[in-house]
C-alpha cells in the first residue's frame, strides 16, 4: 500500500488571487487547409481580445501582457520544433518571455496552471495562455500511431498503436466490477454529440441513438468509434490577470483555482494505495469498498484526477462538489474516461459513478450538467488547446454568454455552417461555479480547475 | 594549393525531390515525406528483452531491507522509485491470470499483429504490477489462467517476443 508524505499533501496557496477574464477559440475541424497553424492561433487570440466585452482595446491589452504560456501536445504532429517562438512572434508579443508546456492530453490544463502561477507569483499581472494542435498533416492511422507513442514505447505501444486499446481494458474491468453496461457508456456519447449540435465550432456534432452508438464500428472492444474523440486542428486562448488588472479589464471576471496530479504512464504499474479523501468524504467511508477492490485505483479510477481534485477543492474552499458546482467540463476522450472521472472528482462516491448519468444529474437541467460544450466527443480534441478551450466554455457559461458564443449567426458563418433550426440554448441559469478536468494518457497528468464568478 | 570551399565562388543546383501537391482547392497543401530511423537503447532493461529470447520472464525486485515497499516490477525498472536503490533481477513464473483485456479491432499504422486480436493484461503471482501482452489463441475472460510463450527463434528484439496462451 502506497501512502503519501505529509508535505506532499500540502494544499497550494496562491500568493496573489488569479482571475480569468477572456477566452477565444477557432472552429474545430478534422482537416483545416485554409489556415496555417499560426493563423489559427491568431484567430483564437483575436477572438479573445475582441469578443469578451473587455474595457481596453485589443492593442491596449496587447500592450498590457507580460508573459505567455503555450500548450502543444506533440512535435510529431506539428513537425516543427520551437513552434512557440513562431506563434509568439506571429502574435506580435516579442520580447515578452514565453514557455511551451507539454503534458499530453492535459497540456491545456497544465498551461493554464503555469499561467496562473505566473500571476499568483507576481511575475505577471496579465498573462496569455494559448494552445493548439494541427493533427491533419498525417492520415488518421498515422495519427493513431503518433498518439500511441504517448503509451510506453517499450512495453505498450506495439500492443495496439491506438489509444483506444489502452482505455478499453479499463472499460472491461470497470464493467465487470461496477456493472457498467454498454448502454450507459453510449448515453454519454449520445448526450455530448447532441450538445455539440448547438456549438458552431463542433467537429463531430450529431443526433445519435444508443443503438447507433453501439452498432458503430468497433475500435477496441468495447469502445466503438462513436465513443471515441477524433483528431482535430484548432486553437484556443484565455487571458489571466491579477485582481487589479482583472477588474480594470472586465466587469465580469471569474476567479481561478487549479491544481494537478500525476500517475504512472503505464496503468499496469499502479500499485494499491490510500484513497485521498475529498472534503465531503468521511474517514472509513471506503473500508468496505476497499475490501472488494483492494487494488484502488487499479484500472478503474485515476489517482491523478483524485489528487488534483483533493487539492483544488481545498484551494477553492469547495465542500460538496455536486451541490456547489453548477456545471463541469470533463475529459471525455472516450466514454469510459468520462465515467471513471465521476468518482475521482466526487460527483459520486467511488462505485456509484453510473448513478451520475442514470439520475439525470449530468444533463442540461440536471443538478450538475457535464460537457454542455459538446466535449471532446462532440466538439474537439486539438490536444494542446483542449484544456484551454474547456475553460473558455466554462467562462462563457459563468458570464451567461453561452447564447452569444453559440447562438449568434456570425459564429455559424465563421465556421462555414448554417445554424440548425433545432438550435436551443444550453445556458445554465445563473451559474456561480464551474469545474473542468484536463487529462493526459491513461491518467498520467490531470489538472482540476475551478472557476468562480467574481462580480 | 587548392582553394578551400569558402574561398571559392560557387554555383548551386537543386538536388532535392520536388514536393507533389496533395490539395490545391482552398490552399496549397503539399505532400511532405518523412522517413526516419532511431537508435533506441533498452539500457539497464536489456536483460529483460534478452531474457525473452531465452524463454525467461525477468522482473526487478527491490531487496533493500529499509525500503517501505520492496515491490517486484514487471515491466521491470532498474531503480526503485520508493527508496532509489538499484533493484535485483528475479525470474518470475511464466504464467498468470487475466486482469482485463480488449479486442483490438482498428489499430494504428505499423501494427505488427493481424487484427483483430486480443490484448490482455496479466496478473502474475509475486509481481506487484500488471503486465500487458496479447493472447495468441482463445477468447479471454477476467480471471482466465494463461501461460507465456517466448519467441526464442528469429526474435523481434521487442516486447512482442512474449505472448500468452490459455492454461486451463
Ligand atoms: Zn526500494
Amino acid at each position: 500500500m502506497i501512502t503519501f508524505g505529509k508535505g506532499n499533501l500540502r494544499v497550494p496557496k496562491w500568493s496573489k488571487r488569479v482571475f480569468m477574464v477572456a477566452g477565444g477559440c477557432t472552429p474545430f475541424r478534422k482537416y483545416f487547409p485554409e489556415y496555417k497553424l499560426e493563423e489559427l492561433v491568431m484567430m483564437a487570440y483575436k477572438m479573445m481580445l475582441e469578443e469578451n466585452q473587455l474595457k481596453l482595446s485589443p492593442l491596449e491589452i496587447k500592450d498590457s501582457i507580460q508573459f505567455a504560456v503555450y500548450g502543444e501536445f506533440a512535435d510529431h504532429f506539428q513537425d516543427q520544433l520551437l513552434c512557440e517562438a513562431k506563434i509568439h512572434d506571429y502574435l506580435g508579443l516579442d520580447p515578452l518571455f514565453n514557455v511551451g508546456i507539454k503534458t499530453g492530453g492535459a497540456t491545456g490544463g497544465s498551461a493554464v496552471l503555469m499561467g496562473a502561477q505566473a500571476i499568483a507569483s507576481g511575475y505577471a499581472n496579465c498573462c496569455l495562455v494559448a494552445g493548439w494542435e494541427r493533427m491533419d498533416e498525417v492520415d488518421t492511422r498515422t495519427g493513431n500511431f503518433y498518439i500511441s507513442t504517448a503509451a510506453c514505447k517499450d512495453f505498450e505501444t506495439r500492443m495496439g498503436r491506438i489509444y483506444s486499446s489502452y482505455y478499453a481494458p479499463m472499460a472491461n474491468r470497470f464493467a465487470q466490477i461496477y456493472n457498467l453496461s454498454d448502454e450507459v457508456r453510449a448515453k454519454i456519447a449520445v448526450k455530448n454529440r447532441h450538445y455539440a449540435t448547438m456549438n458552431p465550432n463542433a467537429q463531430q456534432p450529431g443526433e445519435h441513438t444508443i443503438e447507433e452508438v453501439l452498432e458503430s464500428r468497433m475500435s477496441a472492444y468495447p469502445l466503438r468509434f462513436l465513443e471515441c474523440c477524433a483528431m482535430t486542428a484548432g486553437s484556443a486562448a484565455v487571458l489571466l490577470c491579477d485582481e487589479e488588472m482583472a477588474y480594470k479589464l472586465s466587469d465580469h471576471p471569474v476567479e481561478l483555482f487549479i491544481a494537478g496530479g500525476s500517475h504512472t504512464l503505464r496503468v499496469a504499474d499502479r500499485r494499491p494505495m490510500d484513497i485521498p479523501l475529498l472534503p465531503n468524504e468521511k474517514p472509513g467511508q471506503y473500508d468496505a469498498f476497499l475490501k472488494e477492490n483492494p487494488r484502488w485505483p487499479g484500472f478503474e479510477s485515476f489517482l491523478a484526477a483524485r489528487f488534483a481534485a483533493y487539492l483544488a477543492y481545498r484551494m477553492a474552499g469547495v465542500k460538496d462538489p455536486l451541490e456547489e458546482l453548477d456545471l463541469v467540463e470533463l475529459h471525455d476522450a472516450f466514454t469510459i474516461s468520462d465515467v471513471q472521472t465521476y468518482g475521482d472528482i466526487g460527483l459520486r462516491p467511488y462505485g456509484q459513478e453510473i448513478d451520475y448519468v442514470e439520475s439525470g444529474d449530468c444533463y442540461h437541467g440536471g443538478k450538475c450538467p457535464a460537457n454542455l460544450s459538446g466535449g471532446l466527443l462532440g466538439t474537439m480534441h486539438a490536444v494542446g488547446a483542449t484544456g484551454i478551450w474547456q475553460a473558455v466554455e466554462c467562462l462563457w457559461q459563468l458570464q451567461s454568454r453561452y447564447d452569444y458564443f453559440h447562438g449568434d449567426a456570425k459564429w455559424w458563418k465563421r465556421a462555414g455552417k448554417k445554424k440548425p433550426r433545432s438550435w436551443k440554448s444550453l445556458q445554465v441559469k445563473d451559474p456561480r461555479q464551474a469545474l473542468w478536468v484536463s487529462h493526459a494518457g491513461v491518467g498520467s497528468h490531470v489538472t482540476v480547475g475551478i472557476l468562480r464568478k467574481a462580480w | 594549393m587548392a582553394k578551400k570551399a569558402y574561398e571559392k565562388a560557387i554555383k548551386t543546383r537543386y538536388t532535392g525531390k520536388p514536393l507533389k501537391l496533395y490539395d490545391e482547392k482552398k490552399a496549397w497543401v503539399v505532400r511532405w515525406p518523412r522517413a526516419l530511423e532511431h537508435h533506441h537503447t533498452y539500457g539497464l532493461l536489456t536483460p529483460f528483452f534478452k531474457g525473452l529470447t531465452q524463454g525467461r520472464l525477468m522482473a526487478t525486485r527491490c531487496v533493500n531491507p529499509k525500503c517501505p515497499q520492496q515491490s517486484t516490477w514487471l515491466p521491470p525498472r532498474a531503480d526503485c522509485p520508493d527508496c532509489y536503490e538499484r533493484m535485483k533481477w528475479v525470474r518470475v513464473p511464466a504464467k498468470g491470470k487475466i486482469y482485463t483485456y480488449t479486442l483490438v479491432d482498428y489499430a494504428g499504422v505499423g501494427i505488427e499483429m493481424k487484427t483483430p486480436y486480443w490484448q490482455i493484461d496479466v496478473e502474475i503471482k509475486g509481481v506487484d504490477t500488471i503486465f500487458k501482452g496479447f493472447l495468441a489463441e482463445g477468447k479471454p475472460y477476467i480471471g482466465m489462467p494463461v501461460k507465456a510463450v517466448f519467441r526464442t527463434k528469429n526474435p523481434t528484439h521487442t516486447i512482442l517476443d512474449v505472448w500468452w496462451t490459455p492454461d486451463e
